[in-house]
């Protein structure tokens, strides 16, 4: 049993963060609330998110896991006012999900979750730096990175304390260094990876500009970014794979 | 089988040009195969899917460059892949030379989905991905279906990219066809290859003929038969005369060519026929349809699934022909009938707009038994049965005979009737699957030849200009001759001096090059088709005619008439 009533916008937010990497996704139907977990068909990239059910106006479940098509509610979900409310129930004899969006009905065939791929572990990783950084400045660390290149390395300078952004391109560069006054906050340690501008740009589109972004970076490691989503009722990781730095 | 391995005997095979050294490296190959031996009889001919199965990848180039760029490292765009095919010509030299591998996968660091952090890739795995690859449907398909490539070409190096671009592109080109494997499997499982060779007509899949052959040999390959849902290739014609027709067998089974495209019928009133797709119990899952290219066209040919589901109440394999036909039941150029074939929306719609139905002319299987090594005669008897009463209507009658005037009268029919002519078979030949053998015909007329005067020339241009060179050829009618069409063609230097002495005693008068000729001489003239035209006074002309010889023993009297011209023209 899953009946419940979200705002637009609320909705919309928490499908585009996994949208950005995925086209099908498990949702798991928690008494608290909803989990999403999902890697990119390559391996590279995934999203670790959890929705409160204290960010629906209602919320009912006796638990459960159902299969979507991303895009599919996504289009739905985009015939709202952001404002207007989502109604969604899940028939269980059918193991369709009614949506209602004022006198708007419409009926979605889910995906057998078996057929979706395995859920990835979320793993500890223990990276040395942390840099607490809003929304909008990685925005314009990525949007300028793509300018030139295709890769984008981000580190910590451990000594004089800043993290920076590094781009090459075949002829032009960019460079972008953020100190401990320009970000929310800095844990320096050691940091330098390398990451493929794709990934990221598509997970910059999902990180709200407003949003406080804890991103935590290693050596030659995965970068994880956590933010919160639905004012606070959702949570959002992002980790991805980095590129290995040969040149 | 490692990826590696399989793609450094691959780069071998393509080393060797003697087709004895190449037959010998595939048996090895397959011999080496292990579990991956379904998978490796198919990648080695460049085949990710069985022929039998509908199933593609959907892959072009520009998703696979855009695919081998991501995985090529620093700012390397798709653009730059396509610079350097269209250079070096070879998508696997070029995915070959790129230094794949940046990508490190999350695996790596403990958060998989699934997927081993060995950077080896394995045949397995790539036939994995590449059926998820091909599992991908709707909005953001695209994007999928170039990730999955992007990781395969990731975790690959060298000859591993090499033949997995080729493999993705059906671009494999290392010098093995079907027989090369056909052989192989019976190489390297000692089978007979003839076993091998039938089991694959029935099955059209190369991998499970490979492992029937291993675990079973040769009575296992006897004992594999068709498969009510799995289409077999299409016996196809060649063209030829009811003289040759009549001269092979004594007796030719004629029957009308319609003009449709071809479809193959399965079906099975117990169900279980259907691709998964459709609902489990519907009449998807007792009948398919596949078209020559064994592609699944049940969908758009609603009208015949209802046809067959009415009309058999027994398992039946059946070949046939869909034709378009009119309100008044006469049937519609061929395109109209493609139109409906490739209908994938508005199913209902284009079935208002053109109304299919089903002739059958062959049975391969009824109620349990394969039928493709019987005699046509009796397959046809079978189909009759299959058909019942019900089916009547869609039965393409089958006429035995051994006399060329009635063949001429079936064909006439047949051309009335707005189809195409008619197929001229053997009658005691066996079906057999995907090949184009003499055992069926599509009749091309006996070539007719044209006894014509010659009333007209002109003189030769350069070195022949003494001679005369292009000849007008007219047909007797009752009051003179009509003019039919000029022959320059298919006579020999000396033959032409020989022409010139011939006519040059007739000539009436001359104008310019123009030489007017006094009916005399008859040529007999070779030509492709009659058609009407206003250039000759007759109102026909020879496409392509060709000189053939004199006929010295034919007066302009004996010559052929206009009459015979049109009747001719009407029988084309």
């Amino acid at each position: 049993m899953f009946n419940a009533i979200v705002s637009a916008d609320t909705l919309r937010t928490t499908l585009d963060s996994v949208s950005v990497l995925v086209d099908e996704c498990k949702i798991h139907l928690e008494a608290d609330g909803l989990e999403i977990r999902a890697v990119d068909p390559a391996n590279v990239g995934m999203v670790d998110m959890r929705l409160s059910s204290s960010a629906f106006e209602s919320y009912e479940t006796d638990g459960g896991v159902i299969g979507v098509n991303l895009s599919r509610l996504e289009d739905i979900a985009g015939m709202a006012d952001a404002d207007q409310l989502v109604h969604l129930e899940l028939d269980e004899e059918t193991r369709k999900l009614h949506i209602a969006i004022d006198g708007l009905e419409y009926t979605l065939a889910l995906i057998d979750p078996d057929s979706i791929r395995q859920e990835p572990d979320l793993p500890d990783l223990d990276l040395a730096a942390e840099i607490v950084i809003e929304g909008r400045d990685i925005d314009r660390a990525v949007t300028a990175a793509d300018m030139v290149s295709d890769h984008i390395a981000l580190g910590v300078n451990e000594g004089e304390e800043f993290f920076y952004v590094d781009a090459e391109g075949d002829t032009d560069d960019v460079h972008l260094e953020l100190t401990r006054e320009d970000l929310i906050d800095l844990t320096a340690g050691p940091a330098h990876s390398l990451f493929s501008l794709d990934y990221l740009k598509d997970m910059n589109k999902a990180i709200p500009k407003d949003a406080e972004v804890r991103m935590e970076l290693g050596e030659e490691f995965p970068v994880k970014m956590h933010f919160d989503i639905a004012e606070g009722e959702g949570q959002v990781t992002f980790m991805l794979a980095p590129r290995i730095q040969s040149d | 089988m490692e990826l590696a391995a399989f793609a450094e005997r691959a780069r071998a095979i393509e080393a060797e040009s003697a087709d004895g050294e190449i037959r010998e490296r595939v048996t090895d190959l397959l011999t080496a195969a292990n579990d991956d031996l379904p998978v490796v009889a198919r990648y080695v001919q460049g085949r990710v899917f069985p022929a039998h199965d509908s199933t593609k990848l959907d892959i072009g180039p520009s998703l696979c460059y855009e695919a081998i760029a991501k995985a090529a490292g620093r700012n390397v765009a798709a653009d730059d892949v396509e610079a350097r095919v269209a250079d070096v010509g070879d998508v696997g030299e070029v995915a070959a030379n790129y230094d794949f591998g940046g990508q490190q996968g999350l695996a790596a660091f403990g958060a998989g989905g699934g997927q081993s952090d060995d950077d080896g890739l394995t045949v397995a795995e790539v036939d994995a991905d590449l059926r998820d690859l091909a599992a991908v449907e709707g909005s953001g398909s695209t994007d999928t279906k170039r990730d999955i490539l992007f990781s395969l070409f990731n975790r690959s190096e060298g000859d591993e990219a090499r033949y997995l671009a080729r493999l993705v592109l059906s671009e494999m080109r290392i010098g093995v066809g079907e027989g090369a494997v056909r052989d192989a499997i019976a190489d390297a499982f000692d089978v007979p290859v003839e076993a091998v060779e039938r089991a694959l007509q029935v099955t059209n899949d190369y991998g499970e003929v490979a492992v029937v052959a291993r675990e079973e040999g040769g009575s296992g390959l006897e004992s594999l038969g068709l498969e009510i849902g799995r289409p077999v290739g299409a016996m196809l014609a060649q063209a030829g005369t009811v003289t040759d027709a009549l001269d092979d067998w004594e007796t030719a089974a004629v029957e009308w060519k319609y003009d449709g495209a071809r479809v193959q019928v399965h079906h099975d009133p117990a169900g279980g026929v259907g691709d998964g797709a459709g609902e489990s119990d519907g009449p998807n899952d007792r009948t398919r349809l596949f078209s020559r290219n064994m592609e699944d066209v049940t969908d758009p040919l609603p009208e015949i699934v209802e046809f067959v589901e009415d009309a058999l109440d027994a398992p039946a394999i059946l070949d046939g022909e869909v034709v378009a036909v009119a309100d008044d039941g006469s049937p519609l150029p061929f395109q109209e009938v493609l139109r409906r074939f490739r209908r994938k929306h508005d199913v209902a719609k284009a079935r208002e707009d053109v109304t299919v139905e089903f002739r059958a002319f062959d049975c391969l299987h009824a109620a349990g038994d394969d039928l493709l090594d019987d005699p046509l005669v009796d397959r046809h008897d079978r189909l009759e049965a299959v058909l019942g009463e019900a089916g009547a209507p869609a039965l393409s009658p089958l006429h035995l005979s051994d006399d060329p005037d009635e063949i001429a009268d079936i064909d006439a029919e047949a051309l009335d009737a707005g189809h195409e002519g008619i197929m001229l078979k053997n009658p005691e030949s066996a079906y057999t699957p995907g090949r184009r053998g003499k055992n069926w015909l599509k009749r091309k007329p006996d070539v007719e030849t044209l006894d014509l005067v010659v009333t007209g020339a002109e003189w030769g241009e350069g070195r022949r200009a003494e001679l005369l060179g292009t000849f007008l050829l007219s047909a007797r009618t009752d009051d003179g001759f009509e003019t039919l069409g000029k022959v320059a063609t298919g006579i020999t230097d000396e033959e032409l001096e020989a022409l010139s002495d011939l006519l040059e005693p007739h000539v009436l008068s001359e104008d310019g090059a123009d030489v007017d000729v006094e009916p005399a001489v008859v040529f007999e003239v070779g030509y492709e088709e009659i058609q009407p035209s206003p250039t000759y006074s007759s109102g026909y002309a020879l496409r392509f005619p060709r000189f053939l010889g004199v006929r010295e023993d034919k007066d302009p009297d004996d010559a052929d008439s206009l009459e015979r011209v049109e009747r001719l023209a009407e029988r084309q």
